[in-house]
Order: structure tokens, then sequence, then C-alpha cells
């Protein structure tokens, strides 16, 4: 066991309920030890920008944006799709703490190393 | 152009404080806004033309640049010399 595991998330305010979810089982995964990485990409990268997700709460979920630091303090690796990103026009100086715009590369050597891989 | 020198070896980017100056190439290649898949291959398609223990500079504009272009080295056991990402510069040497 490789002790990896990718969260690959591509919905943010268009699925509201994937979204939170998939940030439940990331925490799931930190909490239980694996070196753990969220990949956004289509419409989630929108989730990387500031103040973006901070009015998303599924109902019987913890808001998104405290699920999101939590991840992040506790040491989650977040990586944005750059194209994704730049074909929405969104601003790389807005990105949240924790994120990085990254290219397949970066993903692929993660996975690469025998991660376990989730998708939402 | 020939390497007038060879650059030392090491799979991570030259400590900050070298310049690009510091490092000959033997072939450039600027990839613009060339980003993600599209970058890697056609990456690994120029440094196969390149001989062992040669040298590639690339221009590469696209933000996951910096965090793409170590990995790749990683991967494929190719040497990144130096990088500059602010100035989008990245010297890497065939293995």
């Amino acid at each position: 066991m490789s002790g990896k595991f990718c969260v690959s998330l591509t919905a943010a305010k268009n699925d509201t309920d994937k979204a939170t979810v998939a940030f439940v089982v990331a925490n799931a995964a930190l909490g239980s030890g694996q070196e753990t990485l969220v990949f956004l990409s289509t419409e989630a990268v929108r989730l990387a920008v500031k103040g973006y997700s901070d009015d998303i709460h599924e109902e019987g979920f913890a808001p998104i944006k405290q699920l999101m630091d939590n991840y992040i303090a506790a040491g989650g690796q977040l990586f944005v799709c750059s194209p994704c990103f730049k074909k929405r026009g969104l601003d790389e100086t807005q990105l949240i703490d924790g994120a990085l715009i990254v290219g397949g590369a970066k993903l692929v050597e993660f996975l690469s190393q025998g991660a376990a891989s989730l998708s939402f | 152009m020939p390497l007038s020198s060879p650059p030392s070896l090491g799979g991570e980017a030259t400590p900050a404080g070298a310049s690009a100056e510091k490092n000959a190439f033997d072939s450039d290649w600027d990839a613009g806004d060339l980003a993600c898949g599209e970058l890697v291959l056609e990456l690994r398609l120029r440094m196969r033309k390149l001989n062992t223990g040669q040298v590639l500079r690339l221009t590469a504009l696209d933000p996951g640049a910096p965090a793409d272009i170590p990995a790749w080295c990683r991967m494929t056991s190719h040497h990144l010399l130096y990088s500059d990402p602010a100035a989008h510069l990245y010297f890497i040497q065939r293995p």
C-alpha cells in the first residue's frame, strides 16, 4: 500500500453536494494517515479562488470552506488544473492558501506512485 | 551550440543565486503558453532528439509549469539543472 490517496473533483456550485462530499472523504483519508491530494479540475477549480466557497453549505454537512480550511491546515495537498483555471479567466493572485496550480505531470507523478483514487 | 563546459548534475534545480547565463545549452525551445499534457508531450519529443548529457533551455509561461517541469524531470529521470519560475526558464539535461 502506497499510503497515497487522491480525490478528483470536477464540481463546484453546480453540484455542491458532490463538492462537499469530496472534501469530507479527503479529510477522512487525511485523518486515516494517508498522504492526500485533492485534484480540482473543470468547474471545481473555482473552489480554489478566495471567497468563492464562502456561501456553500450543503445540508447535513459542515460548510465547505470549513472542510477545505481543515484539510489544508492538516497538511492536505490541493492541486488546481492549470488549463481549467486559465480557460475560466480566473485570477491566480486570488488563489486560496495551500492551493497549487499544476499541469498533468504533477498529478501523474502522484498517481504513478501507487495512489488510490476516487472521483467526484 | 555545443556545451562549453559540462554543467553539474543533479535531480533538483540549482540553488538560488545561480544565473541562467552560467548554464550552457544545446537546444532552445520557447513553449509559450503551452500547458499540461501538450507541454510535456512536446518536451519529451524534443528531449529525445538530444544526446545524453545535452541540455535544453525551455521557456514555459504556463502557471502550472513550475510544479510540472520538476515533476516531469523526476518521473523521466531527466536532470533539472536550473530553474527560475519567475523568469519562466528551465534548463533540462537528457540522462
